[in-house]
């Protein structure tokens, strides 16, 4: 009875910790849409106050249209769609030809994909200027898409490669025995079969490029080319911050990535405890 | 015999094909700009002035003897050590209540997880909006709770700046630590914790010696993704602090940033980010060598 009335208490202390723990970890999105609906006064005046007494929309529009935010999330939206589309194409090839045909140094190899996460993005920034620059690619996307390719390529290969491993050699067998090619039974029958898997790496690719910063910063050099979080950014240069302007840029970045995130929670659970790594 | 070697063949043929541009582009983006990187770290390279000499070990002397140096190095260790060891504890507790409760574990988990989502700048941006010392939601809940007469200003106060900033760290990366230690969780057989209740172990027992020892595994990898991780991040804290106040947060990155595209200094810069790479390199032996030892005892 006691044992019964102490895990009572247990399972209510967890409650509780969960729920402090949720609200610290909620708190600064609800905050920043609160924030930007209110006008400036309120800002100024009543820090503590939860909702805005008036909402306006000032700020969207003007972030919107005066700032031409909608040319930068434009150019966020052809960068990093162009670089996930060639991420998930070379990441699916490889992911499955390291499955399929060398399963045994295909172990070797995650262990170097690893180790290619250990450069530091600061490192690659060097040579990824000077390059650039040579190449004639400064200021242009097809530049910032081809450094995202240093990072994203890795981690979608190792992502892919634990839903790979998932296939049954079966199947693809039984394919095999009807006369069917490689490259088919790929497109036809292991494709279709991981897609769950490979949606979900096109979209932790596509959030990671989205918020890329650092690349962005460094190679491009005109408002007009600005991925968005470069373009936010942008917006603590001047003298006096507009805090009304930041808060609803920021959820305008930010909104396109929680929904995504949530739509992939649960694939981008447990990679690292299914064995794609050991 | 001649049909399986030939067949062996076009297996490795297509399977090569498979990875030829995924190796490519390894070699293209990674292997080849490291390289270079560490040949631009042996010259004079600047930022804008073209000519440019070879000059041997000049840069790491002079990276190697400079204090700046070493408060940087400082900072970057006490910046992943602290970072770590809070995401790994909260993200820990979270995930064993996740796992114990019988209700709303969905529902908290997304909660949970949404700081994973946010951009740098975002981050940024939210909390130094939260932080702010005039409008600042905190600051001012605290004065007005008469816990502080002043407003504090969290991220320029010396005093506050670089735990505020491991805080929000923390705050980022916890939920990372709880996705996958949670998933791992859910892979420990449950008769095992019913026999050693059997066996008269107490709960501490159990979990030491089933849970602990089950997901070690999964710790031990994420605590190697993560310390490379938070070792070479640069924007959150760039952004949120800038570096400063005087230095106060400056890591390694954010060092040879500000030699390289601020002084413009590109030779010095890609010497600091080679001590850099090897740093971690070392780390990550240590980590693998722990980690090849755990999997040897679980066989």
């Amino acid at each position: 009875m006691n044992n019964v009335g102490q895990s009572k208490l247990n399972i209510a202390v967890m409650y509780v910790f969960l729920s402090l723990l949720s609200l610290i970890a909620v708190f600064p999105l609800i905050w920043i849409i609160l924030s930007s609906f209110k006008t400036s006064g309120e800002m100024a005046n009543h820090p503590l106050a939860m909702l805005p007494k008036q909402f306006t929309f000032e700020y969207y529009s003007r972030v919107l249209h005066n700032l031409h935010f909608t040319t930068n999330i434009k150019n966020s939206l052809i960068v990093s769609l162009s670089a996930t589309l060639v991420t998930i194409v070379v990441s699916a090839l490889a992911a499955y030809g390291i499955v399929r045909f060398f399963p045994k140094a295909g172990k070797k190899m995650t262990k170097l994909l690893i180790t290619t996460y250990m450069f530091p993005p600061i490192l690659l920034a060097v040579p990824y200027s000077i390059i650039i620059i040579k190449i004639g690619l400064v200021n242009t996307w097809t530049g910032l898409v081809i450094t995202y390719l240093s990072f994203s390529i890795p981690y979608a290969i190792w992502m892919l490669i634990g839903f790979f491993q998932t296939v049954p050699l079966e199947i693809e067998e039984a394919a095999h025995v009807d006369g069917a090619g490689k490259i088919r039974v790929f497109l036809q029958i292991v494709l279709p079969t991981v897609s769950p898997g490979v949606v979900a790496t096109a979209i932790y690719t596509f959030i990671n490029t989205w918020n890329e910063f650092l690349f962005a910063l460094l190679l491009i050099n005109t408002s007009e080319k600005m991925p968005i979080s470069v373009a936010l950014y942008s917006l603590t240069g001047s003298e006096i911050l507009d805090w009304g302007e930041m808060m609803a840029a920021s959820v305008i970045v930010i909104v396109p990535s929680i929904i995504f995130f949530m739509l992939i929670q649960k694939k981008i659970a447990g990679g690292l405890s299914d064995g794609s790594v050991k | 015999m001649r049909t399986i070697s030939s067949k062996s063949k076009t297996l490795n043929t297509t399977g090569i094909l498979f990875i030829l541009p995924a190796v490519l582009i390894v070699i293209l983006l990674l292997i080849y700009p490291i390289l270079s990187s560490m040949y631009v770290s042996f010259t004079s390279k600047h930022l804008i002035r073209p000519r440019y000499s070879w000059v041997w070990f000049d840069n790491f002397k002079f990276v190697l003897t400079n204090a700046d140096f070493y408060i940087a190095f400082l900072n970057s260790i006490k910046w992943t050590i602290y970072s770590i060891a809070g995401q790994l504890v909260t993200g820990f507790l979270a995930a064993l209540a996740l796992n114990r409760i019988p209700k709303y574990s969905g529902f908290f988990r997304t909660l949970l997880i949404i700081p994973w989502a946010f951009p740098a700048i975002v981050i940024a941006f939210s909390w130094k909006w939260i932080l702010n010392d005039v409008y600042g939601f905190l600051p001012n809940s605290l004065t007005q709770l008469g816990l502080t007469h002043l407003n504090i200003n969290f991220l320029a106060d010396p005093a506050f700046v670089f735990g505020t900033a491991v805080f929000i760290n923390v705050w980022f990366g916890a939920p990372l630590f709880m996705v996958n230690i949670l998933s791992a969780l859910k892979t420990i057989p449950s008769d095992q914790y019913e026999a050693a209740v059997m066996d008269g172990a107490t709960s501490l027992q159990s979990f030491w010696f089933i849970t602990v020892r089950h997901i070690r595994g999964v710790i031990g990898l994420l605590l190697v993704l993560r310390t490379i991780w938070i070792f070479n991040n640069f924007d959150l804290l760039y952004l949120l602090t800038g570096g400063g106040p005087s230095d106060l947060t400056t890591t390694l990155p954010i060092f040879a940033y500000k030699t390289g595209w601020g002084m413009k200094q590109l030779g010095i810069a890609s010497a600091i980010t080679v001590i850099l790479l090897l740093f971690l390199l070392g780390i990550c032996l240590l980590y693998f060598r722990l980690l090849n030892k755990w999997e040897r005892e679980d066989r």
